[in-house]
């Protein structure tokens, strides 16, 4: 069968409860956020925050607690993440860490990464960043080039990441890199904890984005020594590692509520004296909403199980994308309001933030071509 | 939620509707045979409860017969008999496993005649009505809901078909009702054109997977350049495109199915039927540009599917009409919160 399932999220999956403590906390903490900044979401990078809501038990959530965390479901997890990205919450300090490294460690790291970085993970003080992209591996990321080469007390590692998004003020870096030749292209390939505040032979450059912001990095390797208990997992298995680690990366609310502000801003403006075709194409963002809302959670009800939803997550990062990516368009149909870089008027600057921002939408965390490749391969195509 | 009875009705389709059926239906052939092993199976009673005499299976299992009756692109009115006798159930009439069809009552019009009832008006686009032994609406009077149940018995029906071939009949009706075809119902009579655009999102649903498996296959055996088509990426990245669409359109109807009560809710089966129509669009179009030409003919399958759910994206409400409805609805409540709106009161999701 061709069909890729989606399982119904599990009855009881609402969490009413958790999600007013989510919305009560975030009114009052963002009180004082403007609809530009709220635009910025999952790029605002504010380390006090993340304290705050890991004080507030709201990071880490699914960590054992013999590690700090706190046992709750990935469905109670999807409710905090999906209420802070709507609301244009500052996540950036703790989202990859939350997201991915944190599950990455438990699952594959030893006993002592785990009780030295997953409490701190889940207390929200502790920021990471991805090392995939290499200047020539990007979506092929099989040509990594990067290596770390075993020799007496660890690893020497020699490279360069790129587009690492908040190496700038992250705290580690799951570096993947490659510690052995392999007949096999996925051979051959290793992840370690990397330490970025307290090793020697780092630089992390800045690489500013088109709309002028900085969160992407370049971080080059010279000559490090990581010691031999960074590596994560085992040796060789780095390939099969990431690739479990994307279904947590591809499937969450961050991959369809980019452009939320916006349609906020949009729905404001509209919405006392509406026309036809402003009530209509607001239906059509609600119904896609909805059923993206759908899928999204019934990937995180099969994270919940303990299964390998790659393919699931491939599809929502892909449909999410086109959704986040038509914000604008949709607006410019509705509304001849232009867009003004750091306009007065709150729509005009968060249609130029958002213009700006969606070409990226299909191209991090698995280009739009990558992750229909995946999904063909998915549907059996031979 | 695949179930006994879901399997049952698999099987069954897999093994009575071939192309053969479905051409012949298309050219106005009335498919006994299947008729005949459809109500064997029991499956017209499907959302009827056991003490009205049905299955009593759960309502998303019995719903998944008509997603399944979808994918296989059943050239008989089994979606409408299961929705009339639910209808009916609900009312307390009779039910029954023969041929019937529902439609939307706005063209009639509920009068007293003297101690008993009479119905009259124009009715259009009867999905089968001239294999229908009933028509199943629900209509108004002086504010109160009922449920009717039409012999068709002597009605004439003027003929016509939608873009697949099925019957979509108009008649004139004056009849004067008796005891058992008519009854109060506690429900809104758009109860009638909800459960309406949830079975064909059903349907939908069902048939784009049809047609995603159609694709994936054809891509596979096809040969040009020294190799089957799916090697393409061009070919892969429309495919995978479909897939996405399938996926959401099927999640879209079950979230309408999921959100079936007592009745369906209002907002939800007009995202569902929404959602299912346009995916309906990108999926049809690509499908037919992986066929290329083959795939534009009479003789090769895929336009049976194609075909029905063009047409069934319009029945029960147009994408215009159910995202106009969700629009307002998504501007006017929850004080225009847009996100208090979509998550709905529990975060469950929209439910007003």
């Amino acid at each position: 069968m061709t069909m890729i399932d989606f399982p119904a999220p599990s009855i009881g999956s609402d969490f009413a409860v958790l999600r007013q403590e989510v919305r009560d906390f975030l009114k009052q903490e963002m009180a004082e956020h403007t609809p530009l900044m709220r635009a910025r979401s999952w790029n605002g990078f504010d380390r006090e925050f993340s304290r705050k809501i890991g004080k507030k038990g709201w990071v880490g959530m699914t960590l054992p607690k013999a590690y700090g965390g706190h046992e709750r479901s990935p469905l109670e997890r999807y409710v905090v993440s999906e209420e802070m990205l709507a609301a244009g919450a500052p996540v950036a300090a703790h989202w990859i860490a939350d997201r991915q490294s944190g599950p990455l460690i438990l699952a594959k790291g030893t006993e002592a990464q785990k009780r030295d970085i997953l409490p701190r993970i889940a207390a929200g003080t502790c920021s990471f960043c991805i090392g995939m992209s290499e200047p020539d591996s990007g979506s092929d990321l099989a040509a990594t080039r990067t290596t770390a080469t075993p020799e007496d007390g660890g690893f020497r590692v020699n490279g360069t990441k790129l587009w690492t998004t908040y190496g700038h003020q992250a705290d580690y870096m799951i570096l993947f890199c490659r510690t052995g030749k392999s007949e096999d292209r996925h051979g051959g390939m290793s992840q370690f904890l990397v330490d970025l505040k307290n090793t020697k032979g780092i630089t992390i450059r800045p690489v500013i984005d088109m709309a002028g912001e900085h969160h992407f990095n370049e971080v080059i390797y010279d000559n490090v020594l990581l010691a031999g208990d960074a590596l994560i997992g085992t040796m060789g298995g780095g390939w099969d590692q990431v690739m479990s680690e994307l279904a947590f990366e591809r499937s969450g609310p961050e991959r369809f509520l980019s452009s939320f502000a916006l349609i906020e801003q949009l729905i404001a403006l509209v919405r006392l004296d509406p026309t036809e075709q402003q009530e209509i194409e607001v239906g059509r963002l609600a119904a896609h909403l909805m059923v993206l809302r759908r899928m999204s959670r019934s990937v995180a009800g099969l994270l919940d199980r303990g299964e390998n939803p790659l393919l699931q997550a491939t599809i929502v990062k892909d449909l999410g994308a086109i959704y986040e990516q038509d914000v604008p368009r949709l607006a410019r149909s509705l509304l001849s309001r232009p867009a003004e870089p750091g306009s007065a008027d709150s729509y005009s600057a968060v249609l130029a933030q958002t213009v700006l921002t969606v070409p990226s939408f299909s191209l991090r965390g698995g280009t739009r071509e990558i992750l229909r490749g995946i999904i063909a391969r998915g549907l059996g195509l031979r | 939620m695949e179930s006994m009875i879901a399997d049952m009705a698999g099987r069954m389709f897999s093994e009575q509707v071939t192309q053969q059926t479905r051409s012949r239906a298309a050219q106005g052939e009335w498919q006994a045979a299947l008729w005949q092993s459809i109500e064997e199976a029991g499956l017209p009673l499907a959302m009827v409860s056991e003490e009205a005499g049905g299955f009593g299976v759960a309502t998303d299992e019995a719903l998944s017969i008509v997603r399944i009756a979808g994918a296989h692109g059943v050239p008989v009115p089994l979606a409408e008999t299961i929705m009339a006798n639910w209808l009916a159930a609900q009312a307390g009439l009779p039910v029954s496993t023969e041929p019937q069809t529902v439609v939307d009552g706005t063209g009639l019009t509920l009068s007293k005649d003297g101690k008993g009832w009479m119905v009259s008006g124009t009715l259009n686009a009867v999905p089968w009505g001239r294999n229908a032994e009933r028509i199943v609406s629900m209509l108004t009077h002086a504010g109160v809901s009922f449920v009717v149940s039409l012999p068709t018995a002597e009605l004439t029906f003027k003929t016509a078909e939608n873009l697949a071939g099925e019957p979509r009949d108009s008649t004139e009706i004056n009849l004067v009702l008796g005891a058992d075809q008519l009854a109060e119902v506690a429900l809104p009579t758009d109860t009638l054109i909800h459960t309406g655009a949830l079975m064909r999102s059903l349907s939908i649903a069902g048939a784009l997977e049809t047609v995603l498996e159609m694709c994936v296959n054809y891509a596979n055996e096809r040969v040009q350049f020294g190799r089957p088509i799916g090697k393409f990426q061009a070919i892969q990245q429309y495919l995978a495109t479909m897939a996405g669409e399938v996926a959401a359109a099927r999640a879209a109807a079950e979230m309408g199915v999921d959100a079936f009560d007592v009745a369906p809710t209002p907002l939800l089966v007009a995202a569902a039927k929404l959602r299912t129509g346009e995916a309906s669009q990108t999926v049809a179009a690509l499908a037919h540009q992986v066929h290329g030409a083959i795939g534009f003919t009479q003789e090769y399958a895929l336009h049976h599917f194609t075909k029905r759910v063009w047409s069934w994206r319009d029945e029960f409400g147009t994408e215009r009409d159910w995202s106009r409805t969700l629009g307002r609805a998504a501007l006017n409540g929850s004080s225009g919160n847009f996100w208090d709106f979509v998550t709905g009161p529990s975060g469950k999701g929209v439910t007003a």
